[in-house]
C-alpha cells in the first residue's frame, strides 16, 4: 500500500504516493531525479548518500521517504545560493579534495553542517566529524585542508556558507 | 611547444572535473535512466564450495514484475565461454570459465543466476524464487590445505590445486649465495585486501535494432567489449563508460561476467536492463588481492651489500584461474626495487582456493615485492648489527648507472634514489628520533624509512615472460590514441583513448593541450565519457598500469601538435605571413612580435581560433591548396623507446613497464602498549613523478594510494571463515580507514625528468600504496624493538600488534 | 537492497501506539531512529510486515531534568545527548558514550531507548547506563511499569521488552557531588561497534577515598555486566596504581567473551581489563574536579 506524501525537497514542494519500502535515497534518485545523492554501501556505512532533514545531517539510505513526509530535505543540488556555488562547493574545487567524486556529495553536505555547527573547527575536530564518510581515493588529506579553508566571517561568526535561516535550499 | 615554454603544464591549474562533482552532477552509470528500463540482481552461492544439482527459474519467472530469469543453463546454451587472456598467463590447460557458475560454485557470493523485473524491489523478492539445489563440498581456505595430496579438486580438468608453479631467474643466484658471508631469511606474508570503490560495478545495457550498447563503470573497456562480442558471438557492440566512481583495479576484471549477463538478460528481454551491484556483494564476489606467502633468503656480504636473493612466493588465487599468474607477473615491474643487486630466483606457486578469485588492485604484485625487498633490508640490517640505512644506501643503485637495466629487462630512465633517503629523513628528523631512542623512555615510537617504485606504461607482453614459448602473444609494447579538435567557435575539445576513473585526466590533458595550442584549459573539454564508437583506443586503453601518463599524455600532446600544424598553416596563408613568423596564445595566431615581417605587411595581423574555425570547416575559397578541411587531428602514441626487450626473451627478461618513478617513504609510529593500536604519528613522502603537469593532482594520487597502503598495513582486509564464509561483508568489518585513522600524509617533491617520456613525466597514480605498506612494518618493528619482536605479516592490527608484544614477554 | 514489503503506521500517541501493537503483535516492529532496524530490514535479517512509526509522538522526545533525575525521551537521539550541558556537567560518562556511538548521522537519528532494546552484546548504551543509576519505563497495555536497566537487559539482542510493549523513557539519576564517571571504549575504527568497552562512576569521601564505584563492562559477554570483583576490590579504599592494577586482573577473569573478528577471547579480556583501569582514571579525576576530555583509544 502506497502512502501520499508532501516532502520538500530544496525548496520544492513534492506530493505523490511511495510505497512504504522506499528509502528516502530512491525517493531522491529515482523519483525526484536527483542523482546526486549516491549509494555507496548498504548499512550506512560509507555517508555518500547524506542529506538534510529540517536541517539535520542523516543518512538517505537509513530512512524511509514515508518518514520524511511534512520534512524540508536539502540535498547537494539544493546547496548552491542565488546560482552560485556553496562556500563549501567552491573549496572542494579549489582545493583539489575530490579525485573519481562519487562520495564528495556526502562530504559537501557532512562538512556543510559541522561547520553550521562549528564555523572554525580544528584539523583534530574535522576528521572526528569525516569520519562518518568514506572516501577511497583521496587519503582525506585535501578534503580536510579544503573544509579548513572554509574558515568563519569574523563579523557574524559564521562560516562563509551559512544562512541565517533555517537550512539552506534556495529553489 | 618545448619544455621551457610551458604556461600551464607545471601549474596547479583548476579542476575541470571537480565542479560537476561538488553540485551533484557527475554522471554515473546509476544516474541513467532508458525508457522501459528493467532492473536486474544477481544470485549467488551461499557455498563456498558446492555442485549445482539443479538450478530452475519457474517460479521467479512468474512472480510479479518478473520479465526473464537467468539460469547456468541458458548462460551455457547461450554464451560461449571467456578466452584465458593474460592474467592466466600460467595456464595451460582449457578450462572453461563463463558468466554464472556452472557445475560447481568455487567460492561464496559466485554469481549463479540473474532475474529482471520492472522495479529493483520486485527483482530482489523474485532471487528467492529461484530453486537452486546445491550438494555442498568440503571448502578449501588455506593453501595447506589446497595443496594437500588428497584434497578435494577445485577445477577437477586441473587435476591438482596447484594450478600453475614456474619461476624466474636472473644472473647467477647459485654463485651470489656460494660466497656470501651469510644467509639472511625470512618467512613474510601479506593478507587479502582489495581497493573497494566507493561505486560498486554498474551496467547498464540497451538492446537497439543497430547493435547492444553496455553503459560501464569498467576501467579498461576492451575486457568487456571483448566479453560481450565474443560470448554473444555478435559485432554489434559499443561500449560507453559515463564517470566512473572510483577502480584502483577493482573495475577490470570480473565485471566482464556481470556486462555478459546484462547483455544477455537485454538480449532475451528485448528491454534496456539495468544491473546495480551492492556493497556486500563487491566484498564478496568483485575480486581480491590474493593472500601472499614469501620464504625469502638473501646472500648478504658482512659489509651489508646483497649478493642475491631467493624468493619461493605462494599465492592463494581463490577460485577461479582467469587471473593465476597476474600477482605473480606483476612482481617482474619492480622486481629489484631500486636496488642494483644482480641475482635474484623468483619462484612461484598459484593455489587456487575456495575464496574470491583475485583481481589487479592498486599497486598489485608491486606493494609484495617491496615488501620483500624492504622487509629484508631490515633483516639484514639487523642480522649484520648495520644501521638499517646504510644497508640500503650500500644497495642502491647510483646515479652515474641511469639509464639502468634491470637484470630482468626494464630499462630505468632515471631517479635520484640516495637523493630521495636524504630528503626523507632530514624531513622526518631521523637522526633526532634516533638520538631520542637511545635515551629511553615508556613510549613505544618507532621509525622506518623505506624506498619504493611506481612503475609507469604497461608492456602488453608483459605477462607472457612466465610463457615465453607461447604462440599467442595478447599483445605487445602499447599503443593509444586521442583527438583533438578546434571547434567552428573556436573552443578546443579532445578525446582521450581512455577512460578515467577520478585521476583528472581531463583537467591533466587540458594543460597540455593548452600549452600546445596557446589557448588557456578554461574553452578546452574533454568530449564527454568514453566511447568505443569514438575514442581512438588502443592496447593501452586502460585506468590501469598506470597508462595515461605514457600514452593517453603521448597521444593528446600528438594529436594537439598536428592540430598545431594545420593551425599554422591555414594562418600563415591567411595572413600572408611565413609560418616561422607566427605564434599561439590565448586563442589567437598572430605574428612573433619580434619576427621581421617578411611579407606584405599591410594584411591583419593576427587572427582568432573561431575565424580559423569557421574558415577551415565551412571555406573551401579560404583553404591553401591541398589543405585537409577542418582543424582536427588524431595521434596514436607509442613509447619511442619501447624496444629493445618489447617481447620476452627465454629467460624471461621483457621490459615489464617504462617509466619507473621512486619515493621514499618515512613513518612513525606510536603503539598503545594497553591495546596493541599503532597510531602513525607522521608519515612523510619525497616523491620522484618526472615532469609533473598538475602538481596538486599529482598530490592528491600520492595521498590517495598512500593512505589505501596504511590502511591495509594496520588492518584493512578480509577475513574468511573455516567454512569459507566471508566474515567482512562491511566496509567497517573490513575495516577501511576513514579521517581518524589515516594519517596527515606529507609530500616533498623531487622530480628528476624522465628522458624517454614526452614531458620528461613519470607516473603518479598507485605509487606510494606500493612502499607504505613496508614503511608501516618497518615503524611497528622499530617501536617493538623494546620485545625484540620480527613484523614478518600483515595486517598489523591491533591484537596482532599486541600478541607481538606479549609473546615476545 | 530493498526491505521486503510492510505496512507502515503512525501513532499520534503512547496509547495508539500500545493500541497498534496489541493489534499486529508479533508482525510489527517500532520504528524510533530505524539506523539499527532499516539496515536490518534492508539485509532481510528482519523483515517486519508492519512498523508503528513512533517518531510523531511528541511527548517521547528529548531530554530534561526531573529532580534529581535525568529523564530521556524514547526519541532522545544519541545526538542530544551529546549536545547536553546537563550531561556534560552531571554525567560526563554519558557524554563520553554519546561521542564514542557511531557517527554524526546515526547520532542525529538513533535513539538511546532504541538502543537499549535493540540490546546489541557491543552497544554503547547498555553498558554505559549500567553503570549508572538507570531505570527503563516501558508503555503496555496494561500501563507503564518501570525496570532497573540491569533487570531490563536480559541476553544478547533479549530484553525483558514484551511485544506489545514500547519504551517511553529513560531515567538516569543525577549523582551527589564528588563523583566522576567515564566511558571507554575500544573500536577497530571510528564509528564501529565496541572490541570492548567500560563505564566507571566513582563517588569520593571528603578524604578522597573511593565511597561508591559502579564498573560495567561491554561487549565481552553475551550481555554488558556490573564487574562485581572488581567494585568490590575499590569500594571504601584509597585507589592507588596497585589496586587498580588488581581490579584490572579481577576484571579480565569476570569478563566472558566470545571470540570473533573484532578479538580472539583473550585479548577481550586483556582489553576490558585495560579499559576499566583507563575509565577509573578519567573518573578518579573527573571526581576530583579535573577536566578529562572523551578518551579516544
Amino acid at each position: 500500500m502506497t502512502h501520499s506524501v508532501r516532502i520538500t525537497v530544496n525548496g520544492e514542494a513534492y506530493e505523490g504516493d511511495v510505497e512504504p519500502r522506499a528509502l528516502l535515497v530512491q525517493f531522491l534518485r529515482e523519483q525526484l531525479g536527483l542523482t546526486g545523492t549516491h549509494v555507496g554501501c548498504v548499512v550506512g556505512e560509507c555517508g555518500a548518500c547524506s542529506v538534510l532533514v529540517d536541517g539535520v545531517l542523516v543518512k538517505s539510505c537509513l530512512m524511509l521517504a514515508v518518514q520524511a513526509n511534512g520534512r524540508e530535505v536539502t540535498t547537494i543540488e539544493g546547496l548552491r545560493r542565488g546560482g552560485r556555488p556553496h562556500p563549501v562547493q567552491e573549496a572542494f574545487v579549489n582545493g583539489f579534495a575530490l579525485q573519481c567524486g562519487f562520495c564528495t556529495p556526502g562530504f559537501v553536505m557532512a562538512a556543510h553542517a559541522l561547520l553550521a555547527r562549528n564555523p572554525n573547527p580544528t584539523e583534530e575536530e574535522i576528521r572526528r566529524d569525516l569520519s562518518s564518510n568514506l572516501c577511497m581515493c583521496t587519503g582525506y588529506v585535501q578534503i580536510v585542508e579544503a573544509v579548513k579553508s572554509v574558515g568563519s566571517d569574523p563579523g557574524t561568526g559564521r562560516h562563509r556558507g551559512q544562512t541565517p535561516e533555517r537550512g539552506d535550499s534556495t529553489p | 611547444m618545448t619544455r621551457s615554454d610551458s604556461r600551464y603544464v607545471g601549474a596547479s591549474v583548476r579542476s575541470k572535473e571537480a565542479p560537476r562533482h561538488v553540485t551533484g552532477r557527475g554522471r554515473f552509470v546509476d544516474d541513467l535512466v532508458l525508457p522501459r528500463m528493467l532492473h536486474a540482481f544477481v544470485l549467488r552461492s551461499p557455498y563456498a564450495h558446492a555442485r549445482i544439482v539443479s538450478a530452475n527459474a519457474g517460479r521467479a519467472a512468474h512472480a510479479t514484475g518478473v520479465y526473464g530469469v537467468i539460469t547456468p543453463d541458458d548462460v551455457v546454451r547461450l554464451t560461449t565461454p571467456f578466452k584465458p587472456g593474460r592474467y592466466a598467463a600460467g595456464l595451460r590447460v582449457p578450462v572453461p570459465e563463463y558468466a554464472t557458475a556452472v557445475g560447481k560454485v568455487r567460492y561464496v557470493g559466485e554469481p549463479v543466476a540473474m532475474v529482471a523485473a520492472s522495479s529493483r524491489p520486485e527483482a530482489e523478492d523474485a532471487l528467492e524464487l529461484i530453486d537452486v539445489e546445491y550438494e555442498p563440498l568440503p571448502a578449501i581456505v588455506t593453501t595447506e590445505a589446497a595443496a594437500a595430496p588428497d584434497a578435494t579438486l577445485i577445477y577437477d580438468e586441473l587435476g591438482t590445486n596447484v594450478a600453475w608453479q614456474g619461476h624466474v631467474s636472473f644472473g647467477d643466484v647459485d654463485a651470489a649465495f656460494a660466497r656470501a658471508d651469510r644467509v639472511v631469511s625470512a618467512n613474510l606474508g601479506i593478507h587479502r585486501y582489495s581497493s573497494t570503490p566507493l561505486e560498486p560495478f554498474a551496467c547498464l545495457v540497451d538492446p537497439t535494432p543497430e547493435r547492444l550498447t553496455l553503459y560501464c563503470n569498467c576501467q579498461n573497456p576492451e575486457v568487456v567489449y571483448e566479453a560481450i562480442t565474443e560470448a554473444l558471438g555478435i559485432d554489434g557492440v559499443r561500449v560507453a563508460v559515463p564517470d566512473v566512481g572510483g577502480g584502483f583495479g577493482q573495475k577490470i576484471h570480473l565485471i566482464r561476467k556481470y556486462a555478459v549477463l546484462t547483455a544477455l538478460m537485454a538480449v532475451q528481454t528485448g528491454r534496456p536492463v539495468k544491473w546495480i551491484e551492492d556493497r556486500s556483494e563487491h566484498m564478496m564476489a568483485a575480486g581480491h588481492s590474493c593472500d601472499q606467502e614469501f620464504d625469502v633468503e638473501a646472500a648478504v656480504r658482512n659489509d651489508g651489500e646483497v649478493l642475491g636473493l631467493r624468493i619461493a612466493d605462494t599465492d592463494d588465487v581463490g577460485g577461479s584461474v582467469s587471473t593465476l599468474t597476474i600477482h605473480f607477473t606483476n612482481k617482474l615491474n619492480n622486481l629489484f626495487n631500486t636496488y642494483r643487486v644482480q641475482n635474484l630466483r623468483l619462484e612461484g606457486r598459484s593455489v587456487l582456493t575456495n575464496k574470491c578469485p583475485v583481481v589487479p588492485n592498486r599497486g598489485i604484485g608491486k606493494p609484495g615485492m617491496c615488501f620483500i625487498w624492504e622487509r629484508m633490508m631490515d633483516a639484514v640490517a639487523q642480522e649484520l648489527g648495520l644501521d638499517p640505512i646504510a644497508v640500503r644506501r650500500r644497495n642502491l643503485v647510483t646515479q652515474d648507472q641511469f639509464p639502468y637495466t634491470t637484470p630482468n629487462g626494464n630499462i630505468i630512465g632515471s631517479g635520484d634514489y640516495q637523493g630521495l633517503l636524504d630528503r626523507a629523513l632530514k624531513n622526518i628528523g631521523y637522526e633526532d628520533i634516533r638520538a631520542q631512542q637511545k635515551t629511553g623512555n615508556d613510549r613505544l615510537i618507532g621509525i622506518g624509512v623505506v624506498i619504493g617504485l611506481e612503475p609507469g606504461g604497461r608492456n602488453a607482453a608483459r605477462d607472457m615472460a612466465i610463457f615465453p614459448k607461447s604462440k599467442q602473444m595478447p599483445g605487445a609494447g602499447g599503443v593509444e590514441g586521442a583527438t583533438v579538435k578546434i571547434e567552428k567557435n573556436g573552443s578546443v575539445v579532445f578525446t582521450l583513448g581512455a577512460p578515467s576513473c577520478g585521476q583528472s585526466h581531463e583537467t591533466t590533458a587540458a594543460q597540455i593541450v593548452a600549452d600546445v595550442l596557446g589557448i588557456p584549459p578554461d574553452r578546452i573539454s574533454a568530449s564527454g565519457g568514453w566511447d568505443s564508437s569514438l575514442s581512438p583506443w588502443g592496447v593501452s586503453c586502460a585506468n590501469s598500469g598506470n597508462n595515461f601518463h605514457l600514452y593517453d599524455i603521448g597521444a593528446v600532446h600528438g594529436a594537439a601538435m598536428r592540430v598545431r600544424e594545420k593551425v599554422l598553416t591555414l594562418a600563415a596563408h591567411l595572413l600572408k605571413v611565413d609560418r616561422s613568423a607566427l605564434d599561439l596564445r590565448d586563442g589567437i595566431v598572430g605574428r612573433v612580435p619580434s619576427a621581421a615581417p617578411n611579407s606584405s605587411a599591410d594584411g591583419p595581423a593576427t587572427i582568432t581560433f573561431a575565424e580559423l574555425g569557421k574558415i577551415a570547416y565551412a571555406n573551401q575559397a579560404l583553404l591553401p591548396e591541398g589543405f585537409e578541411g577542418g582543424l582536427e587531428a588524431t595521434y596514436y602514441h607509442s613509447h619511442p623507446h619501447a624496444d629493445p626487450g618489447m617481447l620476452p626473451d627465454e629467460t624471461g627478461r621483457v621490459r615489464a613497464q617504462y617509466t619507473f618513478g621512486s619515493a621514499a617513504h618515512a613513518a612513525l609510529v606510536e603503539v598503545d602498549p594497553g591495546t596493541g593500536r599503532v597510531k602513525v604519528l607522521r608519515y612523510v613522502i619525497v616523491s620522484d613523478n618526472g615532469t609533473m603537469i598538475n602538481p596538486s593532482v599529482v598530490d592528491g594520487q600520492i595521498y590517495g594510494s598512500a593512505a589505501h597502503g596504511i590502511s591495509v598495513a594496520l588492518g584493512e582486509g578480509f577475513v574468511y571463515g573455516d567454512d569459507g564464509q566471508l566474515l567482512t561483508l562491511t566496509l567497517l568489518d573490513y575495516g577501511k580507514s576513514t579521517t581518524l585513522e589515516t594519517p596527515r600524509i606529507e609530500i616533498e617533491h623531487h622530480p628528476v625528468p624522465d628522458p624517454y617520456t614526452t614531458l620528461g613525466q613519470k607516473a603518479a597514480g598507485e605509487g606510494a600504496a606500493i612502499p607504505s605498506p613496508a614503511a608501516i612494518a618497518s615503524a611497528v618493528e622499530n617501536a617493538l624493538s623494546p620485545f625484540g619482536a620480527r613484523v614478518r605479516r600483515l595486517p598489523l592490527t591491533p591484537e596482532r600488534v599486541w600478541n607481538l608484544m606479549h609473546v615476545s614477554r | 537492497m530493498f526491505p521486503a514489503d510492510f505496512d507502515y503506521v503512525v501513532p499520534r500517541s503512547v496509547d495508539e501506539a500500545v493500541a497498534m501493537l496489541v493489534h499486529y503483535g508479533d508482525d510489527a516492529k517500532v520504528l524510533a531512529g530505524g539506523q539499527s532496524l532499516i539496515p536490518m530490514m534492508k539485509l532481510r535479517i528482519a523483515s517486519p510486515r508492519v512498523l508503528i512509526d513512533v517518531n510523531g509522538i511528541a511527548e517521547l522526545a528529548g531530554l530534561r531534568r526531573d529532580g534529581d533525575r535525568l529523564v530521556l525521551g524514547a526519541l532522545c537521539r544519541h545526538a542530544d545527548v551529546a549536545a547536553s550541558p546537563l550531561v556534560r556537567e552531571h554525567l560526563p560518562l554519558m557524554h563520553d558514550a554519546a561521542q564514542l556511538t557511531a557517527d554524526v548521522q546515526v547520532r542525529n537519528r538513533g535513539t538511546v531507548a532504541g538502543s537499549l532494546a535493540h540490546a546489541d552484546p557491543a552497544g554503547d548504551w547498555p553498558a554505559a547506563l549500567l553503570a549508572l543509576d538507570t531505570h527503563v519505563t516501558v508503555a503496555g497495555p496494561d500501563g507503564t511499569r518501570t525496570v532497573p536497566l540491569a533487570a531490563f537487559l536480559v541476553d544478547a539482542y533479549t530484553t525483558q521488552l514484551g511485544a506489545n510493549e514500547l519504551i517511553t523513557q529513560v531515567a538516569v539519576g543525577i549523582p551527589p557531588g564528588r563523583t566522576g564517571g567515564a566511558y571507554a571504549k575500544f573500536e577497530r575504527r571510528a564509528g564501529d561497534f565496541a572490541v570492548a568497552s567500560a563505564g566507571v562512576q566513582v563517588t569520593l569521601d571528603e578524604a578522597g577515598r573511593c565511597a561508591a564505584v559502579a564498573i560495567s563492562c561491554g561487549a565481552v559477554a553475551p550481555s554488558p555486566f556490573r564487574a562485581r570483583a572488581a567494585e568490590a576490590m575499590l569500594a571504601g579504599q584509597a585507589l592507588s596504581e596497585d589496586l587498580l592494577a588488581q581490579a584490572e586482573h579481577a576484571v579480565r577473569d569476570e569478563a566472558s567473551p566470545f571470540a570473533d573478528t573484532r578479538g580472539s577471547v583473550e585479548y577481550k579480556r586483556h582489553l576490558a581489563g585495560v579499559l576499566v583501569r583507563r575509565a577509573c582514571v578519567a573518573a578518579l579525576a573527573r571526581a576530583r574536579g579535573e577536566r578529562v576530555d572523551t578518551l579516544h583509544l
